[in-house]
């Protein structure tokens, strides 16, 4: 019982954690680069 | 020689190594093959989710993820210009692949099976009737920073190595769990003869001479994806060969094992020491493993991630909540890995007979794993604090110049940490198949192609005209690929960066700038050197002032040339006597 309750409670973290960068991922985002040459990658 | 098939686990299990559940050590019958079959369900099932978009008709391209339309056979990015082999073989097994199916397809089948293979070897690694822990561990491996980075990066070959990593390291352990239990398999090892523990661990049914074919078997996806993937899985499987059994096994097994590694190297192998290109080591401070969170570069490495480009993390990794938990997972699964392979002593250093116990009946390839992951860590921390070392060791030879971008080499710690989880959920009881959903939940944004950063589309229709046209012409001589720049960012790819899809188009050389250019963060930019011969030469010429270049390009062999995108005039001024071939959409074709 008791290890079904930690894993209620750790499910419950990590869902509200989840939930959290799932929404501030979603929200609007600029539009991308529309540029003929763009770098490898930034640093 | 016979060896125990089915001993009694509470007989196995040494003093400091937790108890298991008492559970069945095997099923039977159609609800057995299920849950055998289930981690590769499971993968697959991971793999749509992370895809998502991507999945849809058209091509997925991002960095250095390009595929196209009839690709060809007989050049690569490489093959033609005299860099090294980085698409080699895996644009010519493609191509080859493309002659059966349109090539989007191969790319998603391609996709797909990292997942699948990923979570279905790394289930492969833990005893068949723990059907929690396998599918945690398969559930952890194919769903990681690490996976979700190199993806985001368009490093699919690297991927298929690592996919097929677990797959090598059993084979390069002789781990099968057909019949026993956690501690079976280093009693075959201990049994069994010089080669022949080696392939066998519990019934004694392989022989040594079996050793290669399933070792080579197994390091075929590492041997198509080319060179990141095969030094990968060669940082790996040597350990475990090495350490896997008595010092007499190793003997026999660990020449037989690089003699394997050096054959399926062969492919970029061979071009890659016949080329006459050279590394810049300004690629050691580009390349180099850097923080993608708040836990600083050792923290990111220990979390997974590390991946040296800031554009290739996922969404919102980088959040304290999200990092936090990851790194929290992640000592969890250490933790759990040292338990699993028998380190009894992680937590009674004291007590040294209980430590060399549950070494003695730890799984056959725990040790070579952890040290493969403990070099594979040093590596990925080599460019990141001890820069300068590096930089030495490339101007000394090129061939150090992959140990630049030393992220991708702790794949064997991703492994350690997956099996580890899924050690540690084996002792959850009922809530243990639940525990499949924590490695999504620690890093969501991963799904739905890490939304929209992966996505499916066509490309325009003057592409696959000017391919066309190129390759329908038998008279030979290369193409020139303007603007002189790597990677392009189109609008009809929804500005998503990737390497000059005409480099993988055509069929003839392609010569183009592999100048890598990396922004810092803090301003200016790194610059990392072309490494083709060519690329320098017509890169001077380029750069050069505004004089005619015709005259320079014929004699370098030059037959065409491609201007995509940007305004004509600034090169057709430059090019007198050029024929206009195609001009449709943002693409002008030329012939000298």
């Amino acid at each position: 019982m008791l290890k079904v309750l930690a894993a209620l409670a750790v499910g419950a973290v990590l869902a509200g954690v989840a939930s959290v960068a799932v929404v501030n991922v979603a929200s609007p985002t600029p539009e991308p680069p529309n540029k003929p040459l763009y770098n490898y990658g930034t640093r | 020689m016979s060896l125990p098939r089915l001993v009694p686990l509470s007989l196995r299990r040494p003093a400091g190594v937790p108890p298991l559940s008492p559970r069945p050590p095997g099923r039977a019958g159609v609800g057995g093959r299920l849950a055998r079959l289930a981690p590769a369900a499971l993968g697959l099932l991971l793999g749509m989710l992370a895809l998502g978009p991507a999945l849809g008709p058209g091509f997925v391209l991002r960095y250095d993820m390009v595929f196209v339309p009839d690709p060809p056979p007989a050049f690569g990015p490489a093959l033609g210009a005299g860099g090294f082999p980085r698409a080699v073989p895996s644009d010519q097994v493609v191509a080859l692949l493309s002659l059966a199916l349109p090539a989007d397809m191969v790319q998603k089948a391609l996709l797909l099976g990292v997942f699948v293979l990923a979570a279905s070897g790394a289930a492969a690694l833990l005893p068949g009737e723990r059907t929690a822990a396998r599918l945690a561990a398969a559930a952890f491996y194919a769903w990681n920073a690490y996976l979700a980075q190199r993806l985001l990066l368009g490093q699919w070959a690297l991927l298929l190595g690592f996919a097929g990593l677990p797959w090598a390291v059993r084979a390069a352990a002789g781990t099968t769990w057909r019949a026993a239990g956690w501690g079976a398999s280093t009693d075959g090892a201990a049994e069994g003869g010089a080669m022949g523990g080696a392939g066998c661990a519990a019934g004694g049914e392989s022989s040594g001479r079996w050793y290669a074919v399933r070792l080579a078997a197994a390091l075929v996806p590492a041997a198509v994806g080319g060179f990141q993937a095969m030094l990968v899985t060669a940082i790996t499987v040597l350990p475990v060969a090495a350490l896997s059994g008595p010092p007499r096994v190793a003997r026999a097994r660990v020449p037989v094992t690089a003699l394997v590694v050096a054959v399926l190297s062969l492919p970029w192998l061979v071009p890659a020491l016949r080329s006459d290109a050279v590394t810049d080591p300004a690629g050691v401070e580009a390349f180099a493993a850097r923080a993608d969170g708040p836990f600083g570069t050792l923290g990111s490495l220990l979390s997974l991630g590390g991946v040296w480009n800031a554009e290739a993390e996922v969404p919102g990794q980088g959040s304290w909540s999200v990092a936090a938990v990851r790194l929290a997972l992640s000592l969890v699964a250490l933790a759990g890995f040292a338990r699993f392979i028998g380190f009894a002593g992680f937590t009674a250093i004291a007590r040294v007979r209980e430590r060399r116990d549950a070494r003695v009946n730890g799984p056959r390839f725990g040790r070579g794993l952890a040290a493969a992951a403990v070099v594979g860590l040093g590596v990925a921390c080599l460019g990141a604090f001890a820069p300068g070392v590096l930089r030495g060791l490339i101007g000394w030879w090129p061939g150090f110049g992959p140990f630049r971008d030393g992220q991708l080499f702790i794949a064997p710690l991703v492994l350690c940490q997956a099996l580890g989880f899924g050690f540690a959920v084996d002792r959850l009881g009922r809530v243990g198949p639940a525990a499949a959903a924590v490695p999504v939940l620690v890093l969501p944004t991963f799904a739905l192609g890490a939304f929209g950063r992966l996505a499916a589309v066509d490309y325009p229709d003057e592409w696959r005209r000017v391919q066309a046209l190129v390759n329908a012409d038998p008279a030979p001589g290369a193409l020139v690929s303007l603007p002189w720049g790597a990677h392009r960012a189109f609008a009809w790819n929804g500005g998503r960066v990737i390497l000059d899809p005409a480099v993988k188009m055509f069929a003839r050389p392609v010569l183009w700038d592999d100048t890598l250019v990396v922004e810092r963060r803090a301003g200016g930019a790194i610059r990392v050197a072309p490494e083709a011969p060519a690329a320098r030469r017509i890169g001077a010429l380029i750069r050069d002032g505004h004089g005619p270049l015709t005259s320079a390009l014929t004699r370098e062999g030059v037959r065409f040339v491609l201007i995509a995108q940007v305004n004509e005039n600034e090169f057709l001024s430059r090019l007198p006597g050029a024929r206009p071939v195609l001009r449709a959409g943002e693409l002008l074709l030329l012939r000298l």
